[in-house]
Formats: C-alpha cells, structure tokens, sequence
C-alpha cells in the first residue's frame, strides 16, 4: 500500500505543478515582477481541480488565522462547530497581554473577522467542508525565527507588538493567495466573495503594517526580515515595511501581488523544498486536494 | 510520459474527484444562475467602459493626494491628463480660492505625511497604469471640484458648513477616508472586478480581472491605513470627536447609495467571538459586512456618491460628470 500510496502522491503532485504553473504564467502575464518563471507552460493547466478544492484551500488558511486570533484574543481557538468533524488540534498559543483596551479592541475585531471567514467558507462548502487541520503556533514560528534571522525563538503571544509581527506572517499572504487562487474559480459568486475577503485581508494588512510602524524600529525590523524570508520562499512578491511602503504592491504599477497555491504552500510550510507535502504551521499538512508544493 | 500505471492513477484520482465535486455540487449549483444573470445585464458594456469609469476615479483620487502632498495637480508633475494618450487637454481642477499650492497639508505628524506620500504615489501609478491599459481609449480626466464638493458634503453629513480636507492632518485623514472605501465598493463591484469579456462575442460572461483585483486590494490597504490612523488619533483625543465624523461619513455614503446599510463607520460593537455572549467589544477597522466581506457597490450606487446626488445626477467631486460611456 505504501507504494501505491506513494505513486498516487506522486501524480496529484504532477498535476498540482501544472496548476501552479498556469498559475504562475498568468500572472506573468498581468505584470507582477517577481515571480519564478516555470521552466514549462502547459497547454491546458487548469482541468482538475475544482472550485470546491480552492474554497478549501482557502479555508485551510482561514483555520490558521482564526486560530492565531482567536487564541491572542481570548486564550481559546476555534469552538467545535467552527472546526468540523475530525478536527485535529492547535499546539501553543495564549492570550496575549494586552495593556490598553484600543490593543484589545484590535484584536477582537480580527478574530471574530477571520471566525467569520471560517463560517462563511464552511457554510459555502456545505458537506465539503475539510475539518482543520494540525496547526502548529509554537514550532513554526521558532523555526521561522530562525530562519529568518531574528533568533533562535519567538513568541508572538508574548506582548502586543510581538502579537503584531505574527499577524504580520499571515496577513500579506492572505491577500496575495486570494489574488493568486481567485482566478481560478469558476463561480462568479465565489470570484465576488473570495475578491471581497481579499479586501478585507488587505484592510488587515494595511492595519497590522501601520501598527507595527508605531511599534517602533526593533519590531519593523522583525517584520522585515520575515518579509525577507517570505520573498525567499514564496517567489519574492513583497515590500519591505517602511513609512512610506506600507502597502505591499508591486513597486511600477502599485498593483497587489499574487501568489500561486504553491507559493503560498512554501510559505506556510516553511519549506524551500520543492515537493514538500507539510511543515510549519500545518506539521500535517492541509486538508482537501491542494496540500503539496510543485515538483 | 504517462505510463499504463499513472494512466489508471489517473483515472483513480478523477473518480474520486467527480464524487467530490458531486459531494460539493450542492453548494455550487444554485450560483451559475447568478452568474448568467449579471452577465445579461452587462452586455452593453464593454471591458473599456468599466477601466474608464475606473479611471475616472483614480484621476480624483490622484488629485486630492498630489494636491494634499505637494501642492500640485497630477499634470504639474508630468501625468497625463488628455484623451487617449495625450499628456494634456484634460479638465480642470477646482480647489480653495487661496490656491493649488495652498493645498499642500501643513502636515504635523511626520508619519502621516509619508503616508500622503505613498498614497499619492500609488494612486498616480494607477492612472498611469489604467491609460496604458486603455491606450488610444482611455478617457480625459473630467472636471474635478475639491473645493464646494467637500462643502456641499460637510453640510449634507452634518458635519458643518464647511470642511477643508488640506487643512490639517486629521482633515486630510477625514477627506481621505472619504475616497478609500468607495474606492474598494467601487472595484469590489460591477466597475471593476465582474467585467464583461466582449471579445468572447455572444458567449459573454463575467470573468475575474487580475489587475482591477490588484488595485482593489491596494485600495483596501490604503482603506485600512488611513482607517487605524484615524482610530488611534481618536483613541487618543476622543473630545475631538473624529471617529464620530467618520460615522456621519459613512452614514451619508450609505444613505447616497440607496442601501443605508452599508457603510460601517470608526466605532466600537460588541462582538461574540468563539462564545455565545456578544461581551467583546472590538473596533471596526474594517468596513465590511456581516460575513466580513468587504461591501461592493454597482457603478450607479458609486455615481450617486461621488456626484453627491441620490438621484445620480452630476455634481459633488465631478461637476460635469464623469468621462465615459458610464456616467
């Protein structure tokens, strides 16, 4: 069984990288900067997957926000029915220290909004709807840390800025995988509904990049060399924080960028690797049919 | 190449896929009919209409963060402003009688002047972008009146009588909170992200537009910047009354489109969380609705806004209308 197994991974795997790649040549084309190049362009790219597997995709990431924030804001994720059946669990997080109900307030506002991502995307999937999956909120960000420079460890649960910088991890990405995978939805209503989370991701992330500029030069500096480090792993398409950067577009046309699922993958899985299948904040992967990196 | 073996992996695979989609087909039937309808109803539009009437507002926009930036209009500085891909021959624009330079921002705070200036800069990219996107197309910018517009909405707001948005840095917040979220509705809506495909012919239907999408979500980053700026300087000096301004904004916004509810304002609502209790209060950074997708709005809705009219009728920002076949 392993195997076959195995060789059925391996497929899915090859057709995951025509996905992406079409992905990928499209954006090309709309002037993005940025990105990788894919060594071929497949002639028909986008047959297998369905709108139902992107929906999920998304909903997967939706799980790692509403957790992140739910947990910083009240010390407890998502409730059981927000979950669904065969939900495995979250590891780490606590409430953060809040020293101002303004800081507080914040944080409200963005969990009950990324909640309310969950249930909209559970409600839209029906039946469809793919359990969370096991999230990691202590290792990933350790080892992302690390990797970026920062230190051998970080606790984004530890203060508000620190708080900050890990919704910073997630919040540009947010926006360019819903610019990357709307395009390839199908639904006109999915394309209106996943445009306006879009929006609301990047409201967040036009929040969260101001705030950490009042955060002071120490926390701009961790944001940035995350940003680094996302550029490394997901196919550049980022603008490092400053006063007057912070809105991360592309720096000619100041249009958003977008990131293929792929891309995104590598970033949440924190993996330069080319075939990785989970890591990072999803040590098991995400759940529906869109899991793995390119070949 | 494919081998028997991952030729009948293959198939596993599409299977298993098919009773997926059936599984998941539930959710997705009932929205093609919505999708047909829309694209009905667009068919006398074209693609270049809706990156026209898009560009209409960017020139507005681009005007009023030029304007509060440095003190000059966008053709002083170089951006065309003509018919087609003429750099002039484009409108005017109306601002205080004391003149285009005093329309500099007497900015105090240094981080809201950086902020001046990269939206202004961002905003120029976009009419840049969108005339080379329309080439011989694209529309001249219309007349613009900076002056009476935010007079006449200050009044209607219930604001005051009068209201200098290039006075100060709360004024300039103020006046910049009034384009940002329309800007988003706008590109959320029928303007910019549903467009019809004409070069499909009879087959016309709506599809995704990666580049409007990608100004959209600029436009929400500059939505939210300019928002939390706001909130935290009310945060701060609530006697100002700042937040409740943005409210009156809003409100005014809501009631020009016809919905009066679709427009959230800087204020503070209690929500529930992961519990059943509504005893979190949490700020509304975000304008969005219930499900938190930001709002969206058809090309009429946002006319009636920026021509500060319930009926449509040409006015407020843009006097003599908009250029273009929507207007």
């Amino acid at each position: 069984m392993r195997n076959v197994d195995d060789l059925i991974r391996k497929a899915l795997t090859r057709r995951k990288f025509m996905v992406g790649a079409g992905s990928v040549a499209a954006l090309s084309a709309v002037g993005c900067s940025h990105n990788f190049q894919p060594q071929t362009t497949p002639t028909n790219p986008v047959t297998t997957l369905t709108d139902a597997d992107y929906l999920n995709f998304a909903l997967n990431l939706e799980y790692l926000e509403a957790s992140y924030y739910l947990i910083a804001a009240t010390g407890t994720g998502l409730s059981a029915a927000d979950m669904g059946t065969g939900a495995a669990s979250v590891t780490g997080g606590a409430q953060v220290p809040f020293t101002s109900a303004i800081q507080q307030e914040y944080a409200y506002e963005i969990a009950q909004d990324e909640l309310n991502h969950v249930r909209f995307l559970r409600s839209a999937l029906g039946s469809s709807a793919v359990p969370m999956p096991a999230i990691d909120l202590v290792n990933s960000f350790n080892a992302a840390a690390s990797a970026a420079g920062i230190g051998s460890s970080f606790d984004p649960f530890a203060s508000f800025d620190a708080f900050l910088v890990g919704a910073f991890v997630f919040e540009d990405v947010g926006v360019t995988a819903y610019n990357g995978a709307a395009p390839l939805l199908t639904s006109t209503t999915y394309l209106g509904a996943a445009a306006g989370i879009m929006a609301v991701e990047a409201y967040h992330a036009g929040e969260v990049r101001s705030l950490i500029l009042q955060a002071g030069t120490a926390y701009v500096g961790y944001a940035n060399q995350i940003s680094a480090l996302r550029a490394t792993l997901g196919g550049g398409n980022e603008t490092a924080l400053s006063a007057t950067t912070v809105v991360a577009c592309n720096p000619t046309n100041a249009l958003a960028y977008a990131r293929t699922p792929s891309q995104v993958l590598n970033i949440v899985y924190a993996t330069g690797d080319g075939n990785a299948t989970s890591g990072g904040f999803f040590p098991s992967g995400l759940n529906g049919n869109i899991t793995s990196t390119i070949g | 190449m494919a081998t028997t073996e991952t030729l009948i992996l293959d198939e596993v695979i599409a299977s298993s896929r098919r009773r997926m989609f059936t599984m998941g087909g539930a959710a997705l039937a009932g929205l093609v009919f919505g999708s047909t309808t829309k694209a009905n109803a667009q068919t006398t539009l074209t693609d270049t209409d809706y990156l026209n009437f898009a560009l209409n507002l960017e020139y507005l926009e681009a005007e009023f963060y030029t304007l509060a930036s440095v003190g000059e209009t966008i053709d002083q500085i170089g951006i065309g402003i003509g018919a087609g891909t003429a750099m002039t021959g484009g409108g005017t624009v109306t601002v205080k009688p004391s003149g285009v330079a005093s329309c500099k921002v007497p900015f105090a705070i240094p981080a809201v002047a950086s902020y001046a200036t990269e939206i202004a800069s961002e905003e120029q990219k976009h009419v840049t972008f969108l005339r080379g996107a329309l080439g011989a197309s694209a529309v001249a910018q219309p007349n613009i009146d900076l002056y009476h517009s935010f007079n006449t909405a200050a009044a209607a707001a219930g604001i005051g009588p009068s209201f200098d948005p290039f006075a100060s840095d709360v004024n300039f917040l103020l006046g910049s909170y009034i384009f940002e979220d329309v800007g988003v509705t706008a590109y959320h809506g029928a303007a910019g992200l549903l467009t019809s495909k004409t070069n499909l012919g009879a087959a016309a239907s709506i599809q995704y537009s990666p580049n409007q999408a990608s100004i959209l979500a600029v436009e929400a980053y500059h939505a939210g910047l300019i928002r939390t700026v706001l909130w935290g300087l009310d945060q701060a000096t609530p006697a100002a009354g700042i937040a409740a301004i943005t409210v009156k904004i809003s409100n005014l916004r809501a009631a020009l489109d016809g919905t009066n509810d679709d427009d959230i304002g800087l204020t503070k609502v209690q929500d529930s969380l992961n519990g059943t209790t509504a005893n979190y209060t949490a700020s509304t950074i975000v304008n969005a609705d219930s499900n938190t997708i930001a709002f969206s709005r058809t090309t009429q809705q946002v006319l009636n806004i920026v021509y500060a009219s319930t009926t449509g009728a040409k006015g407020g920002f843009f006097p003599n209308g908009l250029n273009g076949n929507i207007s």
